[in-house]
């Protein structure tokens, strides 16, 4: 599906943006069309497949290098890995689409992961009295809490318009606060196995964190790219005033791109807390910056209006797929991060080789 | 007449009531952070010592946030307000060194908690030897295979004091058992998270291989124990070990999974605080707190000694209910 230049196929939700790109941008576009009269193929096949072939060439020189990576137990423990980080950075691809950034998920993973524990333990002293109440309650309650941070900071940068970075950086702060405040800085132990099952339980021997990323996946992917409310928020993203102009609310569309993350943010919470069986106060420190991480390796602009989940989804799996590989050869974690640091600055030069021409 | 007498008796009332709070003990308490459960639990007991509740001793405990900075101003703030002592937990062995400097030069007493810091001017010290555990739990667990075999390491933040010395153990331990194989070795930041995900990945990497777990902490543990039940592996067949005590873990114990070496949080911090209160005084104080008689092995000498360590005690079957029960 390629939607990220305009010169290419029009996806939906490229329509729109074409039709409310503004002047300025055409100069880019102009460089652009000189490179489409060269080698074609090529330059299609890299420019927006480019990190699709990147991950495939990792996981080819991985399989070659290990003997372990490419057997079903260890695919396996690469996609439960990504399932968190990949669910966060769905919901930060949401925002980012808006030129928005969203860096409270972490703190929100946390809040959400404790809030919902206290109702799904079986300890006696760390729930709340009555606990434990039954697993949907638990999860609607994380839910809630995750969608409720989200919505704040929603009103604030939509309504009130500061900055999405301040507004997420306050929200980053005050929900690990209210985390800490309402577990007392105590983590929240012995949750139920029926809770448990969304971090490490299976079907068909297919774990269900995988599952849930999956949905969380295809239904993102069906928002953005075969909805009405997809479109806008590319055409928010890509340029603000001519949505305005054509009569798109942005206010609300700004709105629900932060209640999607806040809410995945809260569910990806409890996936952590499920899988690690316990909700702890210190948990999703600097997740953010991993969501933002394969949202930008993804392909996905930080200047809005451009970019896919599907790349997202990769840019997540890369992650997940350097970190494991390189765990399974035995290598320092030092190096992971310097890999990865170069990873996230690659894609964007990358990215501006597509936007602004060779 | 009657109006002048009033006056007098309020006045002497007032000063009397001034002279009264300039006799109570100011002391302040500088832990460097209090997110997670130990600092809690060391807090906790600063206000449980039985001169806090009698009111002899005025405490304030500054959270440091986990930042040096942090703690070198709310120094500023213990020496302008003239606390009488200071009881001082460092994030940081040498970023904690001025700070101590800058109460001595007020002529305040600083009794170190905890952790480390490099600095001749501290008071004294109560903490525990943190290469004493590391090689305790090594031991646990290559007891518990026989000394032969593979072991992984899960390594504190690289860098850290409680780090450096727990590995310092781990290693003068295994340098005992030449035949044990370390297969891995990395840190995992006190994080049972990301433990977690590396010994999904180890025990892919080295199928059926893996023999012993040491966690230089508790919640390291914990997590390499989720790994292993995710998994489908029997935690039993495995001898893992962590440091700390932490509730999580003690309920381990008794499932039979895991081995813990508890630190006394209590006794790092009463302990620090009778010497404060016994400085703050100028030696004219018998210390208060009942930890002097548990533990035999640290006796108070007057308050002379310069490090008074706090003895290591291992979690057992035998004693696990016991701590529990403490734990609220």
């Amino acid at each position: 599906m390629p939607n990220h230049s305009s010169t290419f196929q029009p996806e939906p939700g490229q329509g729109v943006r074409s039709m409310a790109e503004e002047p300025v941008m055409s100069v880019g576009d102009d460089k652009k069309a000189k490179g489409w009269l060269g080698s074609e193929q090529r330059r299609l096949l890299v420019q927006e497949y480019g990190i699709f072939l990147a991950f495939l060439i990792l996981v080819a020189v991985l399989s070659v290098s290990n003997e372990f990576f490419l057997t079903a137990g260890n695919i396996s423990n690469v996609l439960l890995q990504t399932s968190i980080n990949g669910v966060l950075a769905i919901g930060m691809t949401f925002v980012i689409l808006t030129r928005g950034i969203d860096l409270s998920v972490g703190s929100v993973v946390a809040l959400a992961g404790i809030v919902s524990a206290s109702f799904v333990t079986s300890s006696a002293t760390a729930g709340i009295s009555g606990a434990p109440y039954p697993v949907a309650l638990g999860l609607g309650i994380g839910l809630l809490v995750g969608i409720a941070c989200g919505a704040v900071s929603g009103l604030i940068v939509s309504r009130f318009s500061v900055p999405a970075f301040v507004t997420t950086l306050g929200m980053l702060s005050a929900a690990r606060g209210l985390t800490l405040i309402y577990g007392g800085g105590r983590p929240v132990p012995a949750l139920t196995p029926a809770f448990r099952w969304i971090g490490t339980g299976d079907v068909f021997g297919i774990p269900a964190p995988v599952i849930i990323l999956a949905i969380v996946f295809a239904v993102s992917w069906w928002i953005l790219n075969r909805t009405r409310f997809g479109r806008y928020i590319y055409a928010v993203g890509g340029n603000p005033h001519a949505a305005r102009t054509s009569g798109i609310n942005i206010t609300r569309i700004q709105f629900v791109v932060y209640v999607i993350s806040g809410g995945l943010a809260g569910f990806a919470g409890m996936l952590l807390s499920a899988r690690t069986g316990s909700a702890l106060p210190q948990a999703g420190i600097a997740y953010e910056l991993d969501a933002i991480a394969a949202v930008v390796i993804g392909g996905t602009s930080l200047s809005g209006g451009v970019g896919r989940v599907t790349g997202t989804l990769i840019g997540a799996l890369i992650i997940g797929v350097m970190n494991n590989g390189l765990d399974l050869m035995g290598i320092q974690s030092y190096y992971q991060q310097v890999l990865k640091g170069a990873l996230i600055v690659g894609a964007v030069m990358l990215d501006q080789k597509r936007n602004y021409g060779a | 007449m009657k109006r002048w007498m009033i006056a007098l008796a309020s006045a002497t009332a007032l000063l009397a009531s001034s002279a009264m709070a300039q006799e109570k003990i100011k002391i302040g308490a500088a832990p460097y952070g209090l997110n997670a459960e130990f600092m809690q639990i060391w807090a906790a007991a600063l206000q449980e010592h039985p001169a806090v509740k009698s009111g002899e001793v005025e405490l304030t405990v500054f959270d440091g946030r986990y930042d040096a900075l942090v703690q070198q101003d709310q120094f500023k703030t213990m020496v302008t307000q003239k606390y009488n002592a200071i009881i001082f937990a460092p994030i940081d062995v040498d970023a904690g060194a001025a700070a101590v400097q800058s109460a001595a030069d007020a002529g305040i007493p600083v009794i170190g908690s905890n952790t480390r810091v490099n600095s001749d001017l501290l008071t004294s010290y109560v903490g525990s030897d943190d290469t004493i555990s590391g090689y305790m739990e090594a031991k646990t667990v290559l007891d518990k295979i026989g000394c032969k075999g593979n072991v992984v390491i899960l390594e504190g933040p690289v860098g850290q004091s409680a780090q450096i010395s727990r590995l310092e153990g781990n290693k003068k331990a295994l340098a005992e058992c030449p035949d044990v194989k370390v297969l891995e070795d990395q840190t995992a930041n006190w994080s049972r998270a990301e433990a977690q995900t590396l010994m999904e990945n180890w025990l892919t990497a080295h199928p059926k291989q893996i023999n012993g777990v040491i966690g230089q902490n508790d919640e390291m543990a914990l997590g390499a124990i989720e790994a292993i039940k995710a998994a489908g592996l029997d935690v039993k067949s495995f001898a893992i070990a962590g440091i700390d005590g932490i509730t999580d873990a003690l309920h381990a114990v008794k499932a039979g999974e895991m081995t813990s070496i508890l630190q006394d949080a209590r006794a790092q911090a009463q302990g620090a605080l009778d010497l404060a209160i016994f400085k703050a005084k100028k030696g004219d104080y018998k210390p208060q707190s009942d930890i002097w008689t548990t533990y035999k092995d640290m006796p108070w000498n007057d308050g002379k000694e310069k490090i008074y360590n706090v003895p290591w005690t291992p979690v057992t079957a035998e004693n696990v209910d016991q701590l529990l029960a403490t734990r609220k």
